[in-house]
Order: structure tokens, then sequence, then C-alpha cells
């Protein structure tokens, strides 16, 4: 029976979001509890439909709703059910539920406490119709409702200058993606002439699309997901993005919404499967982003910025994933990144919250006595994220790597190695900076956060560990490989332990460098390679620059427009062409002088001129 | 019931007519009374333009619930016919959904000029004879009254901005309100000189003595040779382009925009700028269909422009009703291009853009004006979290800054999709690229919407440099108004199969006119 629920969840969520964004201002606690049972509804009925799933066969559901019908162009809500989305809807249920408990108390005492969490509902709803939804247009739809989501709660304190400029570069910057996005699916819509997304497969299989639009569109498609999953170069708005509440970070900018672009790719892999360039591309694009974020990961002193480069970083190691046509390990990837990337946001928020807001981690250190859970838990979403043997994290990275290997060979591995360690080293970093060493002298009086912000936490740091189980066979569930694309997993026992041994060093140095403080290697690095600290502390410069083209290219040219149509088109067209026949009346006036000979001297010519062009033609 | 539905048509005109009457006896001072009338004949109205919505028959199609009455007879003056002029009215899904838009804007703005307190019975007069003239344009099925009735929507303009309105200085130069109610009176009367020389010479081409369309359009393949539908397609394009801000035809727009009062600035960008193009449809597509499909190319090209140029020109503004008055021009832009594409879903999300827009518009000026009233400057390098000031309002302006971004769930998305789709189909692979610049105008809107929001309403409010007033918020009447335009603006957005179905009745035989004549 669950099932035929499916199109449930969006629905309440939807319906929480109009009812707390209606009395939010009266009675916010009970908006909060409204959304919060909508969630936890959401998340019960996932669990009866993945028991249903497993069960059955079945994998499309009737249900459909027209939205708009033009003769035979017909876009219609219906619901496409298939492992990928199953596992989605668990994933954001789950941590959105989670996510939800946590805020009652993080945000307690705020003015806007019912707004934040009408908001919440409407992402819910939005995001869990982009996994469901059978349809482009309409998960265009959703995916910028997604968006709107992620601005209204990014500029959640709209008062700050830095928030409300955040919310507008996040919108801005994934709105260009998403320009790309509509343009790719119009175009599939013009050959295929249908938005459903089987039947276009079923077109492209067929070869119903032409290469060139294929390449095209994909390649759009993918700028859309660039865009929403902060690849480089659209990665600006996501560490401006913490801005916004932390619980609202974990799960938007960590877990759920930065992974749509991911889901995505995975979506219409049949469709990018048929493009090799551009899966050359994604593979790029993300093997870039991965090693790229993590340099900036580093060096970066604010604990939910370190975070955020490093939710760049994986994402661009799924993309890769994605690129080799690896979706099942991409999106197992996913699932434990989103698990672990949630708990590490909601164990920053912890800190904040006890420490009024701070973030720097350089005040922080040696917090393992005064907030044990948050700190045990903390330790263990980092040293999941680092990819250290037997936590979940290892076997997801784990599985990319294998699949890196087997289709891209040895020269991408080991860029792809090389990333691995830059996200162990920037795990243990901030772990050993914030928890372990002295306690710094004001934060004598800091303590354990409340417990419906530690339960979150430690439910989610036991995901963290055990998620691997996902692996196994169980009875009749075949692995979670195997449950996405089909195929068993395997495993490379060479990789395992290369690649294990590369945490451990990057383990050992990070506790070298932070907690026996040997400062030389450091200030080697930070004197020499003075240039390249700058850089990227400075975050190459990337904000400048588009700062710059938006300043001086963009709204300069927009002001020259606006100057053009005032001085050019309005004052010269408009307003000379006025005066030129004011001015031709000023001189046609002076004909009528009323003397009664000069008239007769121009009639005579007239009728003059008037019988000569008679007589001649 | 009968009575009422045989004659609603001629209600739509009446009404706004008798209003004007009522209002024209009672005495000045009564201000309160003024108004009151005003709101009540307003608001019955906006029930008639309701009810015809609901009257209309779908299924059936074609142009219905008929009325006319002979005006004038040319028995004898004409060899062909004896017609004469007749004031016909009827009404198809376009014109339903635009007499819905007009009857809209028109109580909603009135709840917007609550005010005014210099002269309203004047103001009002003046503004419900501009709304007869609207209402009478989209039910007219007769050229000369459909041009007698825009002549009397235009010419009240004059007087609404050249009184009512307000000079405006810059820094580095100024509008004063004479200057803009003349140069929008000017470039009105320039476009329906043209309009008037190709009605003209549809009338003595026809030979039928007759004015009215459904005759006319009869005839239209034996009597309209190629090249006479070219020539005054050009015209019937040019004069109601001009109406419907078309590039470079547009500055009277803006300009008159920031020197109207609010209620004047709805109904002028909500119904007033639809009128072109509704004109160009009625007269231009439905008389001169292989005119129109031989020049569609150059209204392409010419939206093309206006979306682009309009959002650049709305990027590059520090007022803030001329933003608001360049994305008009900007998404008026849309409305050519998707007639342009000569594809039913272009042509229905043409439409549907000009019912959107008219809303989206109207609560943008709602917004806008509530702001200046209070704040006493639309200067966005002034202006700052007005948020806290005024909530509402706010939230006003955000939900149409949203709508005119395109975001999905408002009535702009499902609008302009169908647009983009029907430019993307249209014209082989220059329609993609037209159809590219279409949607990347919406990601340019998206940047001038958001930098607007966030400098203006993000923020903390600079008590020093704003001058405030105590009475911040929307009035009730405000709030009325921008409820019913947001909740119509989301109805629309969310379930706008009603709306669409009724508008694809009225496109469809126009456009297979139009494509007929390949």
């Amino acid at each position: 029976m669950g099932i035929n629920l499916t199109y449930i969840p969006p629905i309440i969520c939807g319906v929480s979001f109009v009812l707390t964004a209606l009395f939010a201002r009266k009675v916010p606690l009970a908006s909060s509890l409204i959304s919060v049972f909508t969630i936890l509804c959401s998340f019960i009925l996932f669990i009866f439909i993945l028991t249903d799933f497993l069960s059955s066969d079945l994998n499309s559901i009737k249900f459909s709703i027209d939205w708009i019908v033009v003769s035979d162009m017909r876009i219609t809500w219906g619901i496409l059910l298939d492992s990928l989305s199953v596992t989605m809807l668990g994933l954001i249920t789950l941590v959105a539920l989670l996510v939800q408990i946590y805020s009652i108390s993080y945000m307690k005492g705020d003015s806007r406490f019912g707004w934040y969490f009408s908001v919440h509902s409407l992402f819910a709803a939005a995001m869990i119709t982009v996994v469901l939804v059978d349809n482009l247009i309409l998960l265009y739809f959703a995916w910028e409702l997604v968006g709107l989501g992620s601005y209204l709660l990014i500029g959640f304190w709209y008062e700050k200058r830095a928030a409300s400029e955040a919310a507008k570069k996040a919108f801005i910057t994934t709105r260009i993606g998403d320009v790309a996005l509509l343009i790719g699916i119009i175009l599939i819509f013009k050959s295929t002439g249908t938005f459903d997304i089987s039947s276009i497969f079923h077109i492209a299989r067929n070869g119903g699309i032409s290469e060139n639009i294929l390449t095209i569109s994909t390649f759009l498609i993918f700028l859309g997901a660039m865009g929403k999953s902060a690849q480089f170069p659209f990665h600006v708005w996501l560490p401006d993005a913490m801005e916004g509440p932390t619980p609202v970070s974990a799960l938007i900018h960590a877990a759920t919404m930065v992974a749509a672009g991911v889901y995505l790719v995975a979506r219409m892999m049949p469709l990018f499967s048929l493009a090799p360039y551009v899966l050359d591309f994604v593979v790029f694009i993300g093997l870039f982003t991965f090693i790229f974020a993590g340099t900036m990961a580093i060096v970066m002193h604010d604990i939910k910025r370190v975070l955020a480069y490093s939710t760049i970083s994986h994402l661009g190691l799924m993309m890769m994933s994605l690129g080799f046509m690896g979706v099942a390990s991409a999106i197992f990837h996913l699932i434990v990144h989103g698990i672990s990337k949630a708990l590490l946001f909601l164990g920053a928020g912890s800190l904040m919250h006890e420490m009024d807001g701070e973030t720097d981690i350089r005040k922080m250190g040696g917090l393992i006595n005064k907030m044990p859970i948050t700190a045990i838990t903390f330790i263990i979403g980092s040293v999941s994220l680092a990819g250290i043997i037997p936590l979940s994290g290892f076997f997801s990275k784990d599985e990319i790597l294998l699949t890196v290997f087997e289709k891209g060979g040895i020269l991408i591995l080991l860029p792809a190695l090389a990333g691995a360690f830059l996200s162990s080293l920037y795990m243990f970093r901030l772990t050993f900076i914030t928890f372990f060493g002295s306690l710094k002298n004001d934060n004598s009086k800091v303590g354990e956060s409340p417990i419906l912000m530690t339960l979150p936490l430690i439910l989610l740091a036991l995901l963290a560990i055990f998620m691997s189980i996902l692996l196994l066979e169980i009875s009749t569930f075949k692995g979670f490989i195997y449950f996405i694309s089909g195929h068993k997993a395997h495993l490379n026992l060479l990789l395992i332990v290369f690649s294990s041994i590369l945490s451990f060093v990057a383990l050992i140095l990070a506790w070298f460098i932070y907690i026996k403080d040997s400062k030389y290697l450091i200030d080697w690095y930070k004197s020499k390679m003075k240039w390249n600290y700058n850089l990227i502390l400075n975050k190459y410069y990337i904000d400048e620059l588009y700062q710059y083209i938006i300043n001086q290219i963009i709204i300069r040219f927009a002001q020259f427009v606006a100057l053009f149509d005032r001085l050019v088109v309005n004052d010269i067209g408009v307003d000379r062409s006025s005066l030129s026949i004011r001015f031709l009346g000023l001189r046609l006036k002076l004909i009528q002088t009323g003397k009664m000979h000069g008239y007769a001297i121009s009639m005579l010519f007239g009728f003059l001129i008037l019988i000569l062009t008679w007589a001649i033609l | 019931m009968d009575l009422i539905k045989e004659n609603i048509l001629i209600l739509t005109i009446l009404l706004p007519l008798i209003g004007a009457t009522l209002i024209f006896i009672t005495p000045g001072y009564l201000d309160n009374l003024v108004k009151y009338i005003a709101l009540i004949i307003s608001f019955v109205t906006f029930i008639i333009s309701i009810l015809i919505f609901i009257l209309y028959d779908i299924n059936s199609g074609g142009v219905q619930l008929l009325w006319d009455w002979e005006w004038l007879s040319l028995k004898g003056a004409w060899p062909l016919g004896d017609k004469g002029i007749t004031l016909n009215l009827g009404v198809d899904g376009i014109s339903v959904m635009m007499v819905l838009l007009t009857g809209i804007v028109m109580f909603t703005g009135v709840m917007a000029s609550w005010n005014i307190q210099n002269r309203s019975k004047d103001f009002f007069i003046l503004y419900f004879l501009l709304l007869a003239g609207v209402f009478g344009v989209f039910v007219s099925y007769d050229m000369f009254f459909f041009f007698l009735f825009y002549e009397l929507s235009v010419m009240p303009m004059f007087l609404l901005i050249g009184y009512w309105g307000s000079s405006s200085d810059f820094r580095t130069f100024s509008r004063t309100k004479e200057y803009a109610a003349m140069k929008l009176t000017l470039f009105l009367v320039a476009g329906s000189v043209l309009i008037w020389i190709a009605i003209i010479a549809i009338f003595v081409q026809a030979g039928l003595g007759s004015f009215n369309i459904l005759e006319i359009q009869k005839v239209v393949d034996d009597k309209f040779p190629l090249n006479f539908q070219q020539i005054n397609f050009f015209m019937i394009m040019i004069g109601f382009g001009i109406l419907a801000g078309m590039w470079p035809f547009h500055t009277w727009s803006p300009d008159g925009h920031v020197s109207a009062p609010t209620s004047v600035s709805m109904v002028h960008a909500g119904v007033l700028m639809k009128l072109g193009a509704f004109g160009i449809i009625r007269i231009g597509m439905t008389l001169l269909p292989e005119g129109a499909n031989s020049l569609m190319p150059l209204l392409m090209i010419l939206g093309c422009i206006n979306v682009i140029y309009g959002a650049f020109s709305a990027l590059g503004q520090t007022d803030l009703k001329y933003v608001v008055g360049y994305s008009s021009v900007s998404h008026m832009g849309y409305v050519l291009m998707g007639l342009a594409s000569m594809e039913l879903l272009g042509f229905t999300g043409a439409v549907y853009q000009m019912f959107s827009h008219g809303i989206m518009t109207a609560l943008f000026f709602l917004a806008v004006g509530a702001i200046y009233h209070s704040m006493h400057t639309r200067d966005t390098l002034i202006l700052k979290g007005i948020f806290k000031k005024m909530p509402y309002i706010s939230v006003f302006f955000v939900i149409a800054g949203l709508t005119s971004l395109g975001l999905p769930g408002l009535s702009g998305f499902a609008a302009e999709i169908l647009i983009f789709l029907g430019v993307f189909k249209s014209y082989g692979s220059l329609g993609i690229l037209f159809g590219s610049l279409a949607v990347i105008g919406a990601g340019i809107t998206a940047i001038y919407i958001l930098r607007l929001v966030s400098k203006v309403f993000f923020g903390v409010p600079d008590e020093n440099k704003q001058n405030t007033n105590n009475n911040l918020d929307a009035t009730r009447f405000e709030n009325t108004a921008g409820i019913i335009l947001v909740g119509l603006i989301l109805f629309a957005g969310l379930y706008p199969l009603p709306f669409i179905d009724m508008i694809t009745s009225g496109v469809t035989p126009i456009l297979s006119n139009v494509l007929g004549g390949l």
C-alpha cells in the first residue's frame, strides 16, 4: 500500500508550508510542530514505500494531474519511482527530520521562529518533488523552488548585510546554471516533443535525438547541475551561504540541495552516456573541483567555511564518479557524505550555540572535555569523511576510487588520491584544532548543548558508522550497489590498503602539526610559499574576479544602456523630433503674413506649377 | 439571469460610465462617499468580469455573448451592404481573459487610490472613463467602436498623469509630469493615426459597408491581396506596438509610470499596454493573416530586443518606478515574441503573459506607490531595510519580483515557459537563438530584481536619510488589494489549467487563420 502513497510527502509538506506561512507570526511553536510532524510522517511513509518497493517489482505508479495542457502538449505531475528516487527520498526525509528537531532547540527565541519552519516545509516539499517527479519541466519547477527555499534561509537574518548579500549571490549564481538547464530541457523537448523522462530515454536510445543536440543539451543540463552542486566555476556561492542559520547549512548546503545536481546527472545518466564528450567534461570538472576546493578547505579559519569547501570538494568527487558512469558509487557517497556532513554541520552548530555564535577555530580548542557528546560525534563524522576504515566514509570513497581506477586508469587515479589525501588532512586539522589542545580562557563556561540538539547528533553518528552495512547482502537486498545499478560490488584489496595508508599518513601529519604543535612545517610553508598561501586564503581571488565582472562590466553595460535609452533614444530620437516639428511650425507660420498680394502671388505660382506638371505629364 | 447573460457585455462598458455619472453628481466635498461609490461600482464590475469568465462556454469556443445595437445606418452609401456602424459586442477566449484582468486591476486600483486627497471626484470620473474605454476595446467586434473606445481609454491618461501625477528630480535630469503626460499622449496619438489609416483601408477594401470584424473576416481571402495585408499589418503592428511598449517606441512608458499616480500606473502597465498586444491580435492577426504571417519575423526581432534591452535598462536604473517601468518593457517583449512565434504554445503563452504581467505589474506599482507615499523617495541608493518598516508591502513587492523573474509556482513561470517553448519550436534553428535570448532575459531579470530586494528591502533601515511618516505599512485597502493580487498570482501559477483552456480556445482559430495563409 505504501507505494501508492508516494505522492503524499510533497503534498503534506506543501500544505504545511501554506499553513505555517499564514500563521507563523501568531503561533510560532505550533508551526514548528506542524512542520516537524509532516516531515516525520513523510519519513514514516518513506519506510512503507521502501518495504513495498523492495518486495515488489512495481516501479511506476499511477498518479497524474495535468498542470498545463495545450492541444497535444501535456505537462503532467507524475511520479517516477525507482531505486534512485527511493534512496533520495530516504536521505531527504531523514536528514530534514533530524535537522528540524535540532532546530527547535537551536532557533529558540528567534523572532522569526515560525517562518523558519515554514520555509523548511517549503524546502522539503520542493526537494522531495525534485527527486520524485517524472517530468523534466516540473523537475525544473521544483528545482527552482528548492533554490527559493535556499535563498530565503540563507537570507533568514536579512538585517545582516552579509546574509542578504550571500542569499542574493546564491540565487543569482545558481540561476545562471538554471538558465542553461532550462535551455537544455527545451532543446530536448524540441527534438523529442516530450518532457517525460522515461520517454526521452526511450527516444534517445533509439537515436531520436541528433548527436549535436544531445551533446549540447546534456552539457547545458550539466551546467545547471554544476550551479546547484557548486562545482567550479560556480562554487563561489556555497561558502557564503554559511551566513544562514547553521542547521540550514546542514540540511540544504551539505546534505540535500547541493546533492540535487548530483542527483540530476545521475537521473539523466542514460542521456549523458550517449554524450561521451560531456562525460569527459564531467570528469574534468569533478576532479578539478575535488582538489581545488580541498586546498581551500585546508587554510580556512572559519569552521563552517572549512566544512563548506569540504562539501564542494566531495561533490566534485561524486561528479567525477558520475563522469565514469559510476552512478551507484556516486549515490552511495552522496548518502554517506550527506549523513556525515549533516552531522558535522549540526556539531558545528552545537559549538556555536554554546559559544555565542563563534565560528573561528583559532578561538576554540580543548572542547572535548566541555562538550563530550558534540565532540565525539563530530570526531566520528570527520573520521568517516576522512576515510578511515571501518567507518562508512571509507567504503563510499573507496567505491568511487575503484570506479575511477577501473574506468579512468592510473592517470586519473593519482590526482584523485591526492584529493583524497587533502580531504583527510583538512578534516583532521579541523578536529584537532577545535577539540584538542589547550582550552582557551574565555571558553571555560561552555557546556553541552540541550538534548534536542545532541540526540540528532548521536543518531547521525551511529549512521555514519554503520551506513556501510548497506553494501552487504541481506536476504533479498543484494547490497546498495546492486540496488542502484544492478551490478554486484567488488573490491580491490590493493587500492583499499593504499588509500588507507594515505589516510593514516594524513592523520599522522595532522597530529604532528596541530597537536604536537610542530609549527616549523607550517611556518616554512607560510614564509617560503607566502604567495601561494595568500592565493589560497583569498580563495584564488575568484570572488574578486566575479565582483569585478559584475560591477565593471555588467552593471556598467546596464548603466550604459540606461543612459543610451535616455540620451539617445529619448532625448535625441523623441525630443529632437518633436522639436523639429516645432521648428518647422515656427518657420512655416512666417508664410502666414496676412497680406493679400503675397497670397495672390503664391496662388499664381502654385497654379502655374499645377498646369505645367499637367502639361508635362 | 438570462437578462444579465444577454446584456452582460454592455454592462462592462456601462457600469464604469454609470460610475462616472454617479460620481459626477456627487458633491466633491463628500470625499469618502465618492470613494465608496467608486469602490462599489468597481467591485460590481469585477464580479461581472468573473461572471463573463464563468458564462463563456469553452467547449463550444468561438465568439460568444453577442450583443449589438445599430448606431449609424449607412444604407445606400455603400453599394454592397447596408450594415451601418453597429456596436457589436462579443468575447472569445482571449478577450474573456483580458476582461477578467481589467476587472481585477480596476477594483484593486480603486483601493490603491484611497489616499488621493486632491480633487478625488474628478480623478475617479476620469479613471472610470478610462476603464470604460478599456472594457470597450476588449469586447468590441466592430472596428469603429474598437477605435473609439481605444481613444477613450487613451485620452483620460493625459489628465490623470498631468494633474495627479508627480514630477521628479533625479541626479542628472528631471522629468515633469506635464512632459510625461504630453509625451505619452503624443506617442499614443501617433500610433492611433497609423491604426486609423489601416482601419479605414480595411473598411474600404472589404467593401461591405461594415466595420464588423466578424463580417470582414469572411472576405479576407477574396478581397485582401498580400501586398495590401503587408502594408496594413505593418501599420497596425507599429501603431499598436507603440502602446505595447515596442522598442524603439517605448520611451513614453517608463516616463509615464514614473510620473503617474499609483492606480494610474497600475491600470497603465497592467491593462493599457495589453491593449496594444490585443489590437495586434484582434485586428492585425485576425483580419490580415497573411500580412501577419510575413511580418512576424520582424516582430520577433523587436520583441527580442525589448526583452534584453528592457532588462539591461532596468538593471541600470536607480529609481524604483523606472526599474518596474523598464521591466514592463522587457516583459511586453515576451508577449510580442510569443505572438511572433506563430506556434500554439507561444501564442497561448503570450496571452497568458498579458494576463500574468497585468496582475504582477499592478502588484508592483501598488507596492512602489505605498513605499513612495510613506518614504517620499524611490531612490534605490537611499532606501534601505524597508522590510522592517513595511512588512506587508515588502512581501507584495518581493512576490511581484519573484513572479517577474519567472519563479515556478507563480503566474510568470507558467506564461513564460509556454512562450519559451513556442519560440524554440518556431523558425528552425533561429528559434533556438531567439528562445535562448528570451531565457537569458529572464536570468537578467533575476539579477536586477534580487539586487533591488537585497538593497532596498533587506538590511536595517537608515533613519537619517529616510523621511518617514508614522503611518507606515499598507493601509487596510492596500492590503486587501495586495492580497487579492497575490492570491491570483499564486492561483494562476499553481493551477493555470482553466485559464490556459480559455486562452487556447480563443487562440486556436486565429492562429490557424494566420498559418492557413501559408
